[in-house]
């Protein structure tokens, strides 16, 4: 089978696709690509096919760039999300610069090489027909605290061999036209995000002066941050008398808040039962958003709707469809 | 019905609580309301998971508005027959082989010290009772068993380890588990089981503990853990 090998890798690399979601019952983690914007633009500018929920086709997540790859046969590719400066080193030494967003070719014995990005953390590298990465309960997304069970594939690290299918060179070119509409959107703000979230019962029983502290403050994204959970710095909010205290089934967005009062945002690698008090669910929409975010980066919460909230993940879904 | 709460929680998901309680029979009920919506709303929803007093329901919302899934729900809860609670299911209990001895509990002569109680005592606390499995989840194959024997009750260790072995068995607040795998984890290892928590078969895991199953914990020697594991526990700090 035809191939790409990692000759390169400092950030962090895994095959992602649009998640677990059937095998929570089981204790697998919901995973997934952390950016589902930039991972269905991938996947829609190389021309795959967009299945919602299971067997979409499975793209390169790379964190914080820093990445080379050498095509062990010709294929072609693009890259969207965090902007690495990527560029090509052919066999006889020249480089060429490629862009985000375009589709480019590799030959046999070229590399690609990503750069660590100045701007945003998760890149993403559709190939057409998809990687073959193994599924594993109907999805190919890898998670790190499963990486020990051994199923699916081993984490990714420099000398991995990543294969595709051979009919990767069947690319069809999608419409200019159509790839200018889609990519021309500013769907990643650069200004301060602001995250809508739908309050829960608990949230509904907090002190009007508990509830604009949390709303009324600038929330600093902590260090400790990945694809499993954003931990956010603040003033600590205190919510005593939870009468909820069992561990519960816990959602993507979930906010949580431990004893330090430093809310936790649930991101894609979550666990699926926790039992700290929660104080709502931050809208998908926002959590694609969420996830380019870094470390230092600051964000603020605002209550939103179900009905909203279901408009905008329906209208986001709208702008993939085949 | 009034004490059986449901409300969104995501875009596609509804949470159904019932009254904040560890309670055999009121579980049966959650599996079976949980049982019953699976098939009945099967062309609406595509996964649900079910906790301690809590079930969350994953569905399609281009198919139905929450409102609706609601009412639905609510039928299926009606539905359910709490006459005949305690099925047979909960009449199978499955053992697992626990070796107790210093390498393989890590922290027993600690709970045993925080607890005022002897290493041995311990033990039998442990491994009298049958247990019943409430919920899957932390990772695959993980099961929360209760409810442990008040004398056991201790809080999480302060600082969780990063790495623990693979069949450790557990002790956390009410309960008591096994780590299916090496993992990070924070509650007080007390032993060991030789025992694998579960099977992969083609593209399905079976886990070895289902939600609702009974459990109880038999007490083994060294011997027999090496015969049944083919190697000796792991002793800590060599993992």
């Amino acid at each position: 089978m035809p191939s790409l090998t990692i000759s390169q890798l400092k950030g962090k690399a895994s095959f992602q696709d649009l998640g677990r979601n059937t095998a929570q019952h089981l204790g697998f983690s919901g995973s997934g690509a952390a950016d589902e914007y930039s991972y269905l633009l991938a996947n829609q500018l190389i021309g795959n096919k967009l299945i919602e929920n299971q067997f979409s086709a499975a793209a390169l997540e790379i964190t914080f760039g820093q990445l080379s790859l050498i095509a062990n046969e010709a294929c072609q590719l693009v890259i969207t999300g965090a902007d690495c400066q990527p560029y090509i080193e052919f066999k006889n030494g020249k480089e060429l610069v490629v862009k985000n967003n375009k589709v480019f070719t590799l030959s046999q014995g070229d590399t690609l090489n990503l750069a660590m990005p100045r701007k945003q953390l998760h890149s993403y590298i559709a190939i057409s027909g998809g990687f073959s990465a193994t599924h594993w309960l109907n999805s190919a997304s890898q998670t790190k605290n499963e990486y020990t069970l051994e199923f699916g594939e081993a984490e990714l690290t420099k000398g991995t061999k990543l294969h595709f299918s051979a009919d990767s060179s069947s690319y069809m070119p999608v419409d200019e036209h159509i790839t200018k509409n889609k990519t021309s959107h500013n769907f990643h703000q650069s200004e301060q995000l602001v995250l809508r979230f739908l309050p829960s019962p608990l949230w509904l029983t907090l002190t009007p002066h508990t509830q604009q502290l949390f709303l009324n403050q600038r929330y600093q994204i902590s260090p400790k941050s990945n694809r499993m959970g954003y931990r956010l710095l603040g003033k600590p909010l205190i919510v005593k008398n939870v009468s909820q205290t069992l561990s519960k089934p816990i959602n993507y967005g979930t906010i949580q808040l431990p004893n330090d009062g430093q809310p936790i945002v649930l991101m894609k690698e979550r666990q699926t039962i926790g039992g700290y008090p929660t104080l709502g669910t931050v809208i998908q929409t926002d959590l694609f958003r969420l996830s380019q975010k870094r470390p230092c980066e600051k964000i603020r919460f605002i209550s939103a709707s179900l009905e909203h909230a279901q408009a905008q993940l329906f209208a986001f879904r709208e702008r993939f469809r085949d | 019905m009034s004490s059986i709460d449901i409300y969104p929680t995501s875009e596609n998901s509804v949470l159904i609580t019932w009254p904040e309680k560890i309670c055999p029979v009121q579980h049966q009920q959650i599996l079976k309301t949980l049982e019953k919506i699976n098939t009945d709303l099967n062309h609406l929803i595509f996964e649900g998971v079910a906790s301690y007093n809590s079930i969350m329901i994953y569905y399609y919302f281009n198919k139905v508005t929450f409102h609706q899934l609601k009412h639905y729900i609510n039928d299926c809860i009606v539905q359910v027959n709490t006459d005949d609670l305690l099925s047979h299911r909960d009449s199978l209990v499955t053992e697992i082989p626990v070796y107790y001895g210093d390498e393989a509990g890590w922290d027993l002569l600690a709970v045993a010290r925080q607890c005022h109680l002897s290493p041995d005592e311990v033990i039998k606390l442990h491994s009298q009772q049958t247990y019943r499995s409430y919920a899957l989840g932390f990772t695959p194959g993980f099961c929360y068993l209760g409810t442990l024997s008040k004398e056991l009750i201790l809080p999480r260790k302060p600082t969780p380890r990063l790495k623990v072995p693979k069949g450790a068995v557990a002790i956390a607040e009410q309960q008591t588990a096994v780590y299916p795998n090496i993992s990070p984890g924070g509650w007080h290892i007390i032993g060991q089981t030789p025992l694998a928590l579960y099977q992969k078969d083609n593209d399905n895991f079976i886990p070895l503990i289902q939600v609702g199953q009974q459990i109880k914990f038999t007490e083994i020697d060294k011997k027999t853990y090496i015969e049944l594991a083919g190697k000796a526990p792991l002793i800590e700090g060599n993992i």
